[in-house]
C-alpha cells in the first residue's frame, strides 16, 4: 500500500468533507460544494487553497470588549494599558475571537485555525495559569503566525515567550537556583518525547538537569503591571549559567561549553546556549518522529501501528528534519494531508470529534450566523458564552487544558474515545438537542429584523425548500397538484454530507419508520405533509389579501405541528448517533 | 480450601489449629486476635474502595513532617520549612507530624482510623507526570508498559464480559464511579473503562433520561466502526445505570457537614457525592475522585508566611474533605464498609528550589483511612541522612512499594485469593500488613531490622507479631509486644526477653 504517495483522484463530495472535516473545524455544505467543482479538484490543489485561505497576519479586528454592561463595551482592550479587573473575561474573549475564526463562513475554508489549535495543544501554556491576557494573546499569535512556519523557530520562540515563562516557572530558573519545569517539558513533551516508539527512554534525568541550567536568566516583563502599556521577555546574564552542561550519551555526550561572552551573531550567552540546546533536541533522531506522529494522531489515526510507524511516521519525519526541508512544518502538512493514507476507507470515521469540532462544528455545519463581533457584540457574546462553557463541560475548555500535556485524548492510551463515555455522551445529546429545541435566543431583534435570532435548525423550514411546487399540493378530493415529498427524500437530504459513514438500509429504514413515522406507515407523511401544505397554503394567501387577512385557516397548527415534531424527532435523533460523533 | 474459609472454619470449631505457635491468652474465640485475624480475612463483598488522586506529585515532606531530623529537613528546605512549632503532634508518635493545615487527619489518626504509608515509590521511579501517573496507575515495573489499569484488572477478574451484559441481576450497578468527566487509566480494563464518570447524579439523571429506541447496530468496517459500537455501548450504560444512580442518590443522606461552598473544596464536593451514593446502596465497588495542583515548582508556601499558601491550601483540603467524609460514613453506619487511599504520582525533590517551590522527586507517603486500617505507621520516616542524588538534587529513597498497598487492598480489603492478586499485580508483593493486626516476618534476619517486617518497621509494643516458618529472627535486645505467633524460629543473642503484653 502506498502510504504517502499522493492521492491523485478528483475528491468528492465524501473525501472533500473528508479533508475538510479534518483539516477545519467542520465544513459548510457550500464549503464542500466549492470543493468538488465541475472538472474536479485534486487533494494538492485542494490543500493548496486551504493554506492559501488562511490569513497569517493577525486579524483585525482585534478581540473587544464583549460586555454590554462596560463602559468600554464593543472596544478593543489589546491596544490599551493593562486592566486587571477585566483579565479573566479578556482573556475568554480572546477565547471568543478565535471562535469567531473558526466558525466564520465565507467559503474560504483555511487549515490555519486547526493548526494553532494543534499547536496550543502541542506548545500548551493556559489563559488560568499564565493568567495575563496579553501573554495569552501575545502566545496566540506566536503559534497561529508560525504554524505552518519552521519548527525551530516556533521551538526556540516559544522558550523564551512571557507565556510559557510563567506557565514553566523558565523565569524562575536562574543560575544555582535551577527551575526544571521547563527543561523537562521541553523534552518530553515539545520535542524528543519521552520515549521512543519501542518505549525505551530518550533522555535521561540528567539531561533535564543539564537542559535547565542552559535555560536560566530568561524573565518576563510588567507581568499584571496595572496600567502598563508593554511587555515583554528580558535576559539577565548574571542569572545566567555560564558554565558547560554535558548531556548524555542520548544527546551524543553533547557539551554546551562554559561561555561568558556571546559569540558573534548572538545578542547574548543566553540566545546562544539556547540556539545550542534547541539545535542538540532537534537533532535527536526521535524529535521528528514524535511531531510526525502527534501531527498524524490529529489528523488522520490516533491508532499509530508498526506499519504506519514504518510507512508514514519514519519517511514523514526524515522529510520534516531533512536539510532541504530544515524543519518546515507546511511541507509536512501538505504530504499528510494529501497522502493515500489520508484518505485510505479505513481512516474515514476513525477519530471522535472533540468538543470544538462537536460545538463549533455544528454551528458552521448548519449555518448558524456568526453575529458581527463588532458591530453586535451582545449576541456575539450570547452565541459563544453557549458554545464555550458547553465545551469545557465536555471537556475541552480551549486555551485551558487541564495540564502541560494537553487534552488526555490526545496522549492517553484509548485517545478520542475518551471524549466519551457515560457523562459526556449526555452532555452532547443536550448540545445537540438544543439545535433542535431552538430555545437559545442569540439575539432577539437579528439586525433589526424585528425577527429574533434562534440557535438552531428551522426543520421544517428545510423540508419545505426541499418540496417542489410547494405551494401547489394535490386537492383532497380529486387529482392534480405536485405529489408530496417522501420520508426518504427528507431522510436522504438530512444526511446529506452529515455522518462521514453511510448509513445501512436497516438503519434507514429503523430511522424512518421508527423514529420518523413512529410505526405509522411511511405512506401517511405524505398525507399528513399535504394537510399542512395545503394550510401553510391558505395562510399565506390570506396574508397576501389586502388588508392582510392573520386568521389562520382550520387546523393550522395541527397540521404543522404533527409534521414539524416528526421532522425534529427525525434530526434530533440523528444529531444523537454515534455516527454523528465521529469524524 | 481459601485462607479466609480456613479462618472462618477455624473460628467455629476447629479452634485448636490455631493454638500452634500463639500465647494462651489469644486462644479465646472472642479474642481480639481471633476477632481481628476473622475481619480481616472475611469476604465482605459490600466493601468499597475509595481512591483519592493528588494530581501534580504531592510535596510528601511538607506533608509528613519528620520531627525526629527536624534540623536535617530544615536545611534541605529552609525556604518552605514548616516550623517545628506549628506542625501538629501525632498520639504515641514523637517522631513524626503532620502539616498544620491538616487537623482533620491528625484527629483521625489519632483515632486509629488512619494509616501513614511512609516512603512510597518502586524501583527506577519516573520523574515524567504522564509516565509516573501511568505506573501508579498501572500497577507495573518501571520499565514495564501495559494497557490495562490495576483496578480494572481486578473488576474485570469480579465481573468479567463487562460491559457486555451488564448491567444486570447480579450487578445493577456501575462497578466503578469517577466523580468527574473522565475515567482514569486506573480504571481501564482490557476493552475499556470499567468504571463511568459521573459529575452529579441528579443531573446525570436530567441528561441522561429514561433512553429511548435502540437503533440497529449495524457497523461500517474498521477503526470507525470499533469507534461506533464503542459509543453506543456507552450511550447504552448511561441510560442503564442512570436510574439506579438516582435511586441511590435520592434515598441516601449526607449526615456530616462538609466544606461550604466558599471554601472551593471540590476533592470534599466529590467525596459528599460518593458517601451519599454509599448510604444510598449503590454496590459499586471502587470511586475515583481527584484534586489538582500539587505540582508546586513555584510558590507553593507564601512570601511570609511557610504554613499557609498554595500547597498548605491544598492539604487542608485534603484533610477537611476526608474527615468529613469519615465523619459521615460513621453518621450513616458503614464506616466499616469504606476505606479510602491517597496517591500522587511521585514525590517532590527533599530540596526546595528558589521559587519557594520543589521540583520532581521520588517517594511521598500515601495515606490510608478508615476503620479497617490496623496499624497507624507503615515504614518509618524518610532517613534525610540517607538520600539519593547530590548537592541540591536529593531524594527520598523509597522504602514501600506502592504495589504492597495494592496488594493488600485486592487481597485483604475485597477478599481476592492471593494467586489472582499475584497476576493482577503481575506478581507476588508482600503484604504491608494494612488490614491485619498481624506483623509478619518478611525474611529471616535480626528483630531490630525495619526491612524483616511487613510493616517496615519494627512491631510495636501494641502490635501482634507472626514469625512465619522458614523465617529465623535473631533476637539482640529485649523487646515488647502484645502477642506472638512463633511458626519461625527466635535465636536469642543474650539473655533477652519478648515480653507480651497481650
Amino acid at each position: 500500500m502506498p502510504y504517502l504517495d499522493t492521492y491523485t483522484q478528483p475528491l468528492t463530495a465524501k473525501t472533500a468533507a473528508h479533508l475538510l472535516r479534518r483539516a477545519t473545524i467542520g465544513p459548510t455544505q457550500s464549503e464542500i460544494a466549492s470543493f468538488t467543482p465541475p472538472g474536479g479538484m485534486t487533494a494538492t490543489q485542494a490543500v493548496a487553497l486551504l493554506i492559501q485561505n488562511g490569513n497569517y497576519s493577525p486579524p483585525v479586528p482585534l478581540p473587544i470588549e464583549l460586555d454590554s454592561t462596560k463602559p468600554n463595551a464593543g472596544q478593543t482592550f489589546l491596544d490599551k494599558p493593562f486592566n486587571g479587573d477585566r483579565n479573566f473575561w479578556f482573556g475568554t474573549y480572546i477565547k471568543y475571537w478565535w471562535y469567531g475564526l473558526m466558525t466564520a463562513q465565507n467559503t474560504k475554508p483555511t487549515l490555519l485555525e486547526k493548526l494553532a489549535l494543534f499547536w496550543q495543544n502541542h506548545f500548551v501554556t493556559t489563559r488560568e495559569v499564565v493568567d495575563d491576557y496579553r501573554f495569552v494573546w501575545q502566545y496566540l499569535q506566536l503559534l497561529r503566525n508560525n504554524s505552518l512556519g519552521s519548527f525551530r523557530t516556533l521551538v526556540t520562540e516559544i522558550s523564551k515567550e512571557p507565556a510559557m515563562l510563567k506557565f514553566l516557572n523558565g523565569n524562575e530558573n536562574e543560575k544555582g537556583k535551577p527551575n526544571e519545569n521547563y527543561a523537562r517539558e521541553l523534552q518530553e513533551l515539545f520535542t524528543v518525547g519521552k520515549s521512543d516508539f519501542a518505549g525505551n527512554p530518550n533522555y535521561t534525568e540528567d539531561d533535564v538537569k543539564a537542559a535547565a541550567r542552559t535555560l536560566t536568566g530568561w524573565k518576563f516583563t510588567n507581568y499584571w503591571v496595572e496600567g502598563s502599556t508593554t511587555f515583554g521577555t528580558s535576559f539577565t546574564a548574571s542569572k545566567h549559567d555560564t558554565d558547560a552542561k554535558s548531556f548524555s550519551d542520548h544527546y551524543g555526550l553533547k557539551v554546551i561549553p562554559a561561555r561568558t561572552t556571546p559569540p558573534a551573531g548572538y545578542a547574548n550567552t543566553g540566545e546562544a546556549d539556547l540556539a545550542e540546546l534547541i539545535t542538540m533536541l532537534l537533532s535527536h533522531p526521535e524529535t521528528p518522529k514524535f511531531i510526525c506522529r502527534k501531527l498524524y494522531r490529529w489528523y488522520v489515526n490516533p491508532n499509530v501501528t508498526q506499519t504506519i510507524e514504518t510507512n508514514v511516521i519514519v519517511p514523514l519525519a526524515q522529510l520534516f528534519a531533512s536539510p532541504a526541508n530544515n524543519w518546515a512544518i507546511r511541507p509536512v502538512i501538505e504530504k499528510l494531508l494529501t497522502s493515500q493514507i489520508f484518505f485510505d476507507a479505513s481512516n474515514v470515521a476513525a477519530i471522535v470529534k472533540s468538543p470544538a469540532e462537536l460545538a463549533l462544528g455544528s454551528l458552521k455545519f448548519f449555518n448558524q450566523p456568526i453575529p458581527n463581533m463588532t458591530t453586535n457584540y451582545t449576541a456575539y457574546l450570547k452565541l459563544f458564552d453557549f458554545a464555550h462553557w458547553r465545551m469545557r463541560d465536555m471537556q475541552m475548555d480551549v486555551l485551558d487544558q487541564p495540564t502541560v500535556f494537553g487534552y488526555e485524548p490526545y496522549y492517553q492510551t484509548g485517545y478520542s474515545k475518551i471524549w466519551m463515555n457515560t457523562t459526556t455522551i449526555a452532555l452532547r445529546s443536550d448540545y445537540t438537542d438544543a439545535f433542535i429545541g431552538r430555545w437559545l435566543v442569540v439575539d432577539p431583534n437579528y439586525y433589526g429584523t424585528g425577527v429574533p435570532y434562534k440557535m438552531g435548525i428551522d426543520v421544517l423550514a428545510w423540508a419545505t425548500n426541499l418540496q417542489p411546487d410547494f405551494r401547489n399540493p394535490p386537492p383532497t378530493t380529486g387529482t392534480g397538484g405536485t405529489a408530496a415529498i417522501t420520508c426518504e427524500i427528507i431522510l436522504a437530504d438530512f444526511l446529506k454530507n452529515l455522518f462521514a459513514t453511510d448509513l445501512f438500509q436497516t438503519q434507514q429504514d429503523f430511522l424512518m419508520d421508527k423514529i420518523m413515522m413512529q410505526d405509522v406507515p411511511r405512506s401517511s407523511w405524505g398525507f399528513e405533509w399535504n394537510n399542512y401544505r395545503r394550510v401553510e397554503n391558505d395562510r399565506l394567501t390570506r396574508l397576501a389579501q389586502t388588508p392582510p387577512n392573520t386568521t389562520l385557516p382550520p387546523n393550522y397548527n395541527n397540521y404543522k405541528n404533527a409534521v414539524t415534531n416528526r421532522l425534529q424527532n427525525l434530526m434530533k435523533y440523528l444529531l444523537r448517533m454515534a455516527e454523528y460523533h465521529v469524524s | 480450601m481459601k485462607r479466609r474459609d480456613f479462618f472462618r472454619a477455624a473460628s467455629s470449631c476447629l479452634l485448636p489449629v490455631m493454638v500452634d505457635g500463639f500465647g494462651m491468652k489469644a486462644l479465646a474465640r472472642d479474642s481480639a486476635l481471633v476477632q481481628s485475624l476473622m475481619q480481616t480475612t472475611a469476604v465482605n463483598t459490600d466493601r468499597v474502595l475509595v481512591i483519592i488522586y493528588l494530581n501534580g506529585g504531592n510535596d510528601g515532606l511538607n506533608m509528613v513532617l519528620p520531627l525526629d531530623q527536624y534540623s536535617a529537613y530544615n536545611a534541605l528546605r529552609s525556604n518552605i520549612a514548616i516550623p517545628q512549632s506549628s506542625a501538629l503532634a501525632l498520639a504515641g508518635n514523637d517522631a513524626t507530624g503532620l502539616h498544620p493545615a491538616m487537623t482533620g487527619l491528625r484527629d483521625l489518626y489519632n483515632n486509629g482510623k488512619l494509616s501513614i504509608v511512609h516512603s512510597v515509590s518502586y524501583p527506577s521511579p519516573d520523574q515524567s507526570h504522564y509516565r509516573a501517573t501511568d505506573i501508579w496507575m498501572t500497577a507495573v515495573d518501571a520499565t514495564q508498559t501495559v494497557d490495562t489499569g490495576w483496578t480494572g484488572r481486578y473488576l474485570e477478574d469480579r465481573f468479567p464480559g463487562y460491559p457486555t451484559g451488564y448491567p444486570n441481576a447480579q450487578m445493577e450497578d456501575p462497578l466503578a464511579i469517577q466523580i468527574g468527566y473522565l475515567t482514569s487509566t486506573a480504571l481501564l480494563g482490557s476493552q475499556q473503562s470499567m468504571g463511568i464518570a459521573i459529575d452529579d447524579p441528579n443531573r446525570f439523571y436530567q441528561l441522561v433520561g429514561a433512553g429511548g429506541q435502540t437503533s440497529p447496530d449495524d457497523l461500517p468496517c474498521c477503526d470507525a466502526g470499533e469507534l461506533i459500537a464503542y459509543i453506543r455501548q456507552q450511550q447504552a450504560l448511561s441510560v442503564g445505570y442512570a436510574g439506579e444512580i438516582k435511586k441511590a442518590a435520592d434515598a441516601g443522606k449526607n449526615l456530616a457537614t462538609y466544606p461550604d461552598a466558599a471554601a472551593k473544596n471540590s476533592l470534599a464536593d466529590q467525596l459528599k457525592i460518593v458517601s451519599r451514593l454509599i448510604h444510598g446502596g449503590l454496590k459499586t465497588k471502587i470511586y475515583f475522585v481527584s484534586l489538582g495542583g500539587f505540582d508546586t515548582h513555584s510558590t507553593q508556601v507564601d512570601t511570609t508566611d511557610n504554613t499557609v499558601g498554595a500547597h498548605a491550601s491544598l492539604l487542608g483540603k485534603l484533610s477537611a474533605g476526608i474527615s468529613a467524609f469519615q465523619q459521615d460514613l460513621k453518621l450513616q453506619g458503614i464506616e466499616d464498609k469504606v476505606v479510602g487511599m491517597t496517591f500522587s504520582e511521585f514525590g517532590r525533590r527533599a530540596n526546595s528550589n528558589n521559587s519557594k517551590g520543589t521540583d520532581h522527586g521520588v517517594a511521598a507517603p500515601m495515606f490510608v483511612f478508615g476503620t479497617g486500617v490496623k496499624h497507624s505507621t507503615i515504614g518509618t520516616n524518610p532517613n534525610l541522612s540517607d538520600l539519593s542524588g547530590t548537592g541540591t538534587n536529593k531524594d527520598i529513597k523509597m522504602q514501600i512499594d506502592f504495589r504492597r498497598v495494592y496488594n493488600d487492598v485486592l487481597s485483604d480489603w475485597f477478599g481476592t485469593n492471593q494467586t489472582t492478586t499475584d497476576n493482577l499485580l503481575f506478581r507476588n508483593f508482600p503484604t504491608v500488613s494494612l488490614f491485619s493486626t498481624m506483623v509478619e516476618t518478611v525474611a529471616s534476619g535480626d528483630w531490630s531490622d525495619k526491612n524483616v517486617w511487613t510493616v517496615g518497621r519494627m512491631p510495636f509494643p501494641t502490635e501482634y507479631v507472626r514469625v512465619r516458618p522458614g523465617h529465623t529472627l535473631t533476637v539482640g535486645q529485649s523487646v515488647t509486644i502484645r502477642n506472638l505467633k512463633l511458626d519461625g524460629k527466635l535465636k536469642f543473642m543474650g539473655a533477652y526477653k519478648v515480653k507480651l503484653t497481650g
